[in-house]
């Protein structure tokens, strides 16, 4: 045996492991994602062939528009949220001084609690009747002077109850990668706006934003694509409600395939929630490369 | 790097404030826990714990035995006995009716998730060298074809593949068990294990692996014993990224694991967070359930917090 074919057989062993993972738990569950949707699939017996009538029937529900339409305004209200907090973090923390260090480890730490463990803290701050938050909000003036005050009631305010904890679980990450981004801006371009008399905010808003267009791509891409899939944290504070206000698209397709058994419009969404990532990460990285 | 030499006490003052309000929920939970009951059921809360208890941690991280052990209080060697009939009677009432309302405590349920997630930390360190290492050194066929398609999963999030997943696991046997979870866990961890480590290896030199094989080494040995130890930044990488895939995991043990004796920590404290109406939940346990939830975590970040970042960092900046 040659050695350059005995290294490929090495190598390809070596690999192996990796690529059957692979198949099995992502490549073959992604076709048969596609197939089960084009299926109806009962409890027990044979799956039918149905062409696109999973789909047909999902867009007629209306749940699917309702559970669609939260998660679009939850994406949209909570990407802009992050994103300030990030951008002005980073911003903050990309000086060398004593402390940078410290201050840049304690806004990441809430990156590296669970999800579900921020939820359930977040649900207890939030308690209607012994949550600090509700206490502070009550002692500034909110909400009934001796009543209770609850932020579930209403799906607009438990909406942005949410995305508080998002943005305080979340904005670290994106504050690391925008600081990645703003370290690789070279040092004469702030030279220069020196020199020529530039403000800071001109600075930020002239070269600093321009010149970090590719974190801020991947920062938004990260955002939109982790709430289009939304699921803990509304399924552990809000249990989707009140009256299923705030039932996100992943919410529906689990409760659709767990609690109802319908696997066929179960995955035709799951396919519907991936085309929605693929067009949305396309056209984010095709806005961001225009500029160039 | 710019300077804020006349205003760094508007530098310290902001970052102070921020400090305050990213701690905030965490120094909340802490001191909840420690509470005791009164203190802590109230609508005037107190901004430090007045009296100190750890009750509610010795409540949840032995919830099983505890019915038990209180009515043992006081009680006669000749009752013991009993009571240990008694526990053996209700653990088989448990077993029986299958019922998914919370019989273990914290302690089981952590010891679970330790267990899925150092499969999964070991299963990756394991899968991610040797792929890693394969498609560094080896003139293998449609290596990059290869490379790309194993981290395509960064791409399509697992959860919107759950309805297959799940047949594929009903299918595999793999329900309900640590292996199809630690499976699970290791796919996803697929992508940024391989990618750090080809990128760990590819700064090594290859000259150095064929001196090691004119010398007679055999290919495990030299990724044991050459490359492994040049690799380490790499390797620490992908341990902490796999704890945090493992450890923090809701929706896969959520929906994949039904026994109560095999509940992951998340769904435990999910368990404790509904067990009763909102008025009634049990805070104290919730709180200090968060607490044990977050300190294996936060022992790692404080430990390795450099990989956390370089993770991040290293896979959002592209060749």
């Amino acid at each position: 045996m040659s050695r350059l074919r005995r290294e490929q057989i090495v190598g390809l062993l070596m690999t192996l492991p990796a690529l059957l993972l692979l198949s099995i738990f992502f490549l073959y569950p992604l076709f048969n994602s596609f197939w089960m949707s084009l299926h109806k699939w009962p409890l027990f017996g044979k799956p039918k062939w149905i062409g696109l009538d999973n789909y047909v029937w999902m867009i007629n529900d209306e749940r699917f528009w309702q559970c669609l339409k939260f998660t679009l305004v939850y994406t949209i209200t909570v990407t802009p949220m992050l994103f300030i907090v990030a951008i002005g973090t980073a911003l903050l923390c990309n000086v060398k001084t004593w402390g940078t260090t410290f201050f840049r480890s304690i806004y990441f730490l809430p990156v590296v609690m669970s999800f579900a463990t921020a939820s359930f803290v977040w649900l207890w701050l939030y308690s209607e009747w012994y949550g600090v938050i509700i206490f502070l909000l009550k002692a500034i003036g909110f909400g009934p002077e001796d009543g209770q005050l609850s932020v579930w009631t209403d799906g607009w305010t438990a909406m942005w109850a949410v995305n508080t904890m998002v943005t305080w679980k979340f904005a670290g990450i994106q504050m690391i990668i925008l600081i990645a981004g703003l370290q690789s801006i070279r040092d004469d371009y702030y030279e220069a706006s020196r020199l020529m008399g530039a403000s800071r905010f001109q600075t930020i808003w002239n070269i600093t934003l321009p010149l970090l267009r590719p974190s801020i791509a991947l920062a938004l891409i990260l955002s939109i694509a982790g709430s289009i899939q939304a699921y803990e944290q509304f399924q552990i504070m809000t249990r989707g409600g009140p009256m299923n206000e705030t039932k996100t698209l992943v919410m529906l397709t689990i409760g659709m395939g767990f609690d109802y058994f319908k696997l066929g419009p179960a995955a035709a969404l799951g396919v519907i929630i991936m085309s929605i990532l693929f067009v949305i990460t396309l056209i984010q990285l095709r806005l961001f490369r225009k500029a160039y | 790097m710019k300077k804020y030499s006349g205003d760094w006490y508007w530098y310290y003052a902001i970052n102070s404030v921020l400090v305050i309000l990213i701690l905030f929920p965490i120094y909340w939970t802490f001191i909840s826990s420690v509470k005791k009951p009164d203190e802590l059921i109230t609508s005037e809360p107190t901004f430090y714990p007045h009296t100190w208890t750890w009750q509610y941690y010795d409540r949840i991280w032995n919830y099983d035995t505890d019915s038990i052990r209180t009515n043992t209080w006081g009680e006669t060697s000749e009752d013991e006995e009993n009571n240990k009939n008694k526990e053996k009677e209700s653990s088989k009432i448990h077993k029986t009716t299958g019922s998914v309302t919370q019989t273990i405590g914290i302690d089981d349920a952590f010891t679970n998730s330790a267990i899925v997630s150092v499969g999964t930390i070991i299963f990756s360190i394991i899968v991610s060298t040797f792929a890693g290492y394969g498609l560094t050194f080896f003139r293998i066929p449609f290596k990059e074809v290869l490379f790309i398609l194993l981290i395509t999963p960064i791409l399509v999030p697992a959860i919107s593949l759950i309805i297959p997943i799940y047949k594929l696991l009903k299918g595999l046997g793999l329900t309900d068990s640590y292996l199809g979870l630690i499976f699970l866990h290791t796919t996803a961890m697929l992508p940024i294990g391989i990618f750090m480590m080809r990128n760990a290896f590819s700064s090594i030199p290859n000259s150095l692996r064929e001196v090691a094989l004119l010398e007679g080494t055999s290919e495990l040995r030299i990724i044991g014993n050459v490359m492994l130890p040049l690799a380490i930044p790499g390797l620490l990488t992908v341990m902490v990224f796999a704890m945090y895939t493992s450890w923090n995991d809701y929706v896969l043990a959520f929906l994949f694991i039904n026994s109560p004796e095999k509940t992951m920590l998340n769904i435990a404290l999910a368990k404790i967070a509904l067990g009763g109406s909102q008025f009634e939940m049990k805070w104290g346990s919730l709180t200090a359930g968060s607490m044990i939830s977050f300190i294996p975590i936060i022992i790692f970040y404080t430990l390795l917090q450099r990989y956390f970042v370089r993770g991040i960092t290293g896979s959002a900046v592209k060749e």
